[in-house]
């Protein structure tokens, strides 16, 4: 059979696959994107941020309603129809699905559908529903994403222990949840199924929740789980699972000591692992590192010539946004550009309740290295428009580096942090000074100000706290 | 901090380390010399800016250094701590680390030249600071940035900074042409068409490095010879009198330690005849637009050294006697020949002797010290047959040349000047020459 012929061919289209696919055709290059969901947008779109968020909004005006009783306005009780909840997530994702098989379209970028294979490393085999294609390319790019890990100790074959992935299809609303992992996934999915009214229960093995998030950022986050989940077990492990008729038994060890618990459902949230297996890279000269993802290098090449890989697929922080950045670096690259993502800030963002969003340097990282800092805080209790939100709940941090104080790292706890952080990144990326944060005009009341309140605090001139001079 | 080699004086772009006066951690005072340097025409000694101790020496004897690099290092935080010579020692490579005063001295300006000093250092291990689209500019260009010099808070690099290195490593690239081997980025080559000529197929050769003083003086007349659109005016001055007066004043001089010399004679005539002619004492403005008269008379010497022509001045021979001009200019000469005369001292001069009579030389045609206009080449006195109201007699006549830039003078002008020097020279009366 006489095989396809294209410049670029992309595995995956995920956020990194259909970037990288999109970019190289707009740089005129022509490429066949392979992709064996019918939904493209991979698991972000379709198992990861998009249905998550969208749960987690729909879910957040429970406690805003609940909040907002105190306030003098009373909503009464909520009611759920986990249906349309369902129906109207499902929406965005067919959407956002559609709109991207339409960019796609008008970039003349021809899609496969179908399990890909590499026969060498130039040839992809494809199982579509019309049988077996090959593609021949001149460069790959694998972008094939990640699944939930799911232990073969959990793995009972029952609906009742879930991943992610089935989590987010909200089932239903278990009367006990138990998450195995107080990661960021765990922390989020937590939260929905809390607000659904849950009683859930985090078990974490390590001593703190959102492990390598810097501590005076996860404390707001714990403090508020606190009061939202029925607890949070550290220090925390699962020994064994079976099940229990329409429960599933769970022997835990706290204190050393094994105890028995009952839950409706559990969400193992314990990692998320690369789905590299079948996929013929022994046919070709990519190799995997220790762990098990594909090694690169700062170009995104494989150890293959031919090959490309972004993503989760190489293992790292596991983000939609790092894996579009590494796709253009690819395409890039491919176009023989000096791009690298060498010193490329990559924010992360969990959406737990408040949010928490950090980039660059953090002050776990900075102590680690031994790397000297000082931190300059801003407490929004201080802050006047979240009083007004009755968010109060956060903090602003800024690393910074003593000798020149330019701004190394951001870190911020506290709603809408997600939406803040990209003040952050620019700062850091352009290289700004604390000077230049406190300088730069920032609107009232507005919780950005927090940012520009933290430099000011650096200098012992914050107007809004009283700040430790030296 | 770093000491780099200041700007010694105008034009001045570098010179020749003579001789190191200090050793790697030993304490030095502010304005203690340091260094001593061979800059064009002079040796001089540089004085350190502050006190400290001497943490690092980064020249050797021997070499070239240019405006703005760094000669050595001094701690000046050592200099508190230095009662203990041992603590001090310890100190010493401390001076790399960014405490408040070196973290200040990084944010001066580089100056020209100066391109392997600067490295990025920072305790995070961070790279330095410069927006993405300039990391990118940096990576197509495989630009290192932790070589280029941030302008901005908190050493940020900016697209001026990485243009500013960019074309330091280009004006670099250039002065290491061989053929255009000189201190002066901006002057054109020393050598213009014998590039690279392989000598040695003829006949044993030798080479000889060019000092910076050769150097100085090839440029300048490259630069004299291809800029000024010169004439040669001669002339003979009559001075049997003149010698018959000096030969009976010489004694009387020698006793006030002062050698009656014609060059000194001539100081005092060209004084009064330069007032009368001030064409000849003027320059032409670097914009060419205007012609800058000097209110001032000083005049250079063109001094014979070991180490070749040096022109030092004699300032204000219109204010001096005949008395003074030739104590100052018999100091003066001495000075040169000792290679003890500052660069200062080289420099403002509005007109030039050049006297070969020393030497037996006749009439010759020298070249114009620029941006000065005229200059005027002396021979040796003779005695030859001329003829004086239809008789011909014996007289010393004194052969002169006078060369102009015709820009400013005109060949009448030079003329009316030339005869005025002769006139000067065979008039010069027996008044001025004796002793009060």
């Amino acid at each position: 059979m006489e095989p396809i012929t294209t410049e670029i061919a992309v595995l995956g289209a995920g956020p990194g696959g259909y970037t990288a696919a999109f970019y190289a055709a707009d740089k005129g290059k022509k490429v066949i994107l392979v992709e064996q969901n019918p939904r493209l947008g991979g698991v972000c779109l379709n198992v990861g941020c998009i249905p998550s968020k969208a749960l987690l909004h729909a879910t957040d005006i429970f406690r805003e309603a609940k909040d907002s009783a105190r306030r003098g306005i009373d909503f009464g009780s909520p009611k759920v129809d986990l249906e349309k909840l369902r129906a109207w997530k499902e929406s965005i994702l067919d959407k956002l699905g559609q709109g991207i098989r339409s960019l796609a379209e008008h970039r003349k970028v021809q899609i496969i559908y179908g399990r890909g294979h590499f026969e060498d490393s130039q040839t992809l085999r494809v199982e579509t529903n019309d049988g077996q294609k090959f593609i021949r390319y001149e460069k790959a790019i694998i972008a094939v994403g990640s699944k939930p890990t799911m232990p073969h100790a959990f793995d009972l074959g029952n609906k009742r222990v879930m991943t992610s992935t089935e989590a987010l299809e909200l089932p239903d609303i278990p009367e006990n949840l138990l998450v195995v992992g107080g990661g960021y996934i765990g922390m989020e999915i937590g939260t929905v199924y809390a607000a659904l009214g849950s009683n859930v229960v985090v078990l974490e093995a390590l001593p703190s929740i959102l492990t390598g998030v810097d501590a005076d950022l996860v404390r707001p986050v714990a403090r508020a789980a606190q009061k939202a989940f029925q607890a949070i077990r550290l220090n925390t492990k699962v020994l064994k699972m079976a099940t229990a008729g329409k429960q599933i038994k769970v022997t835990i060890e706290i204190d050393k000591q094994p105890r028995e618990e009952h839950y409706d459902r559990v969400l193992v949230s314990v990692g998320r692992s690369p789905n590299l297996t079948d996929l013929g890279l022994e046919n070709t000269k990519a190799v995997k590192d220790d762990k098990g993802f594909i090694q690169c290098n700062d170009q995104q090449q494989t150890d293959d010539p031919h090959i490309y890989a972004i993503g989760d697929a190489n293992g790292g922080a596991l983000l939609a946004h790092r894996a579009s950045k590494e796709a253009k670096i690819a395409v890039e690259a491919m176009l023989g550009e000096s791009s690298t993502f060498e010193n490329v800030i990559i924010p992360a963002v969990v959406y737990t309740h408040p949010e928490v969003a950090w980039c660059g340097l953090t002050e776990t990282e900075a102590k680690q290295k031994g790397i000297e800092i000082k931190v300059a805080r801003f407490p929004w209790g201080a802050s006047g428009r979240a009083l007004t939100l009755d968010r109060p709940d956060g903090l602003t941090k800024l690393i910074i580096e003593p000798e020149t104080e330019r701004i190394l790292g951001v870190g911020i706890a506290g709603a809408g942090a997600g939406e803040l952080i990209s003040e952050g990144v620019l700062a850091v990326e352009m290289g700004a000074t604390a000077r230049d944060l406190a300088d730069s005009v920032h609107p009232h009341p507005t919780l950005s100000e927090t940012l520009m309140e933290a430099a000011e605090s650096f200098f012992g001139t914050a107007t809004h706290t009283v700040s430790r001079r030296e | 901090m770093d000491v780099k080699l200041p700007q010694l004086a105008e034009g001045v772009e570098g010179g020749t380390v003579v001789g190191i006066l200090v050793g790697e951690g030993q304490e030095i005072k502010k304005d203690q010399p340091f260094m001593e340097l061979e800059t064009q025409k002079a040796v001089g000694s540089i004085p350190a800016p502050v006190s400290g101790v001497v943490t690092k020496i980064y020249v050797k004897q021997g070499a070239e250094v240019m405006v703005g690099q760094p000669l050595i290092a001094i701690d000046t935080g050592a200099a508190k701590a230095a009662l203990s010579p041992l603590k001090s020692a310890e100190r010493a490579p401390a001076s790399v680390r960014t405490d408040a005063s070196s973290s200040a001295a990084q944010m001066e300006p580089v100056p020209s030249g100066a391109l392997n000093e600067f490295r990025y250092e920072s305790k995070s291990g961070i790279p330095p600071p410069a927006a993405p689209s300039i990391r990118k500019i940096a990576r197509d260009l495989d630009i290192d940035l932790n070589r280029v010099k941030g302008s901005e808070a908190g050493g940020r690099i900016t697209l001026a900074d990485l243009r500013a290195y960019i074309q330091r490593l280009q004006q670099l690239a250039l002065e290491r042409i061989p053929a255009a081997r000189t201190l002066a980025p901006s002057t054109p080559p020393v050598t213009a068409s014998t590039d690279q000529v392989d000598f040695a197929k003829w006949g044993p050769i030798r080479r000889e490095k060019m000092s910076p003083l050769r150097r100085t003086v090839s440029r300048r007349m490259i630069e004299s010879w291809t800029t000024v659109p010169k004439i040669n005016q001669f002339g003979d001055a009559d001075i049997t009198a003149l010698m018959a007066l000096r030969k009976k004043y010489a004694a009387t001089y020698q006793k006030k330690g002062a050698h009656l010399t014609l060059t000194a004679i001539l100081l005092s005539v060209l004084g009064r005849a330069l007032k009368k002619h001030p064409r000849a004492n003027a320059s032409i403005d670097g914009s060419g637009l205007e012609i800058v008269f000097k209110d001032y008379y000083h005049i250079g010497v063109a001094v014979d050294t070991e180490g070749g022509l040096i022109v030092p001045i004699v300032r204000d021979v219109d204010k001096k006697n005949l008395l003074q001009l030739s104590q100052e200019l018999q100091a003066t000469v001495e000075k040169t020949r000792q290679r003890k005369i500052s660069v200062e001292e080289l420099q403002g001069g509005t007109f030039t002797i050049s006297n070969q009579g020393s030497i037996g030389s006749g009439h010759f045609t020298p070249i114009i010290y620029a941006p000065q206009v005229a200059i005027l080449g002396v021979g040796q006195g003779q005695a030859k047959p001329v003829a004086i109201d239809s008789k011909i007699a014996v007289r010393m006549m004194l052969p002169l040349c006078l060369a102009y830039d015709h820009r400013v003078l005109d060949g009448a002008d030079a003329v009316r000047f030339l005869k005025d020097i002769i006139a000067g020279l065979e008039g010069f009366g027996e008044a001025e020459i004796k002793l009060k």
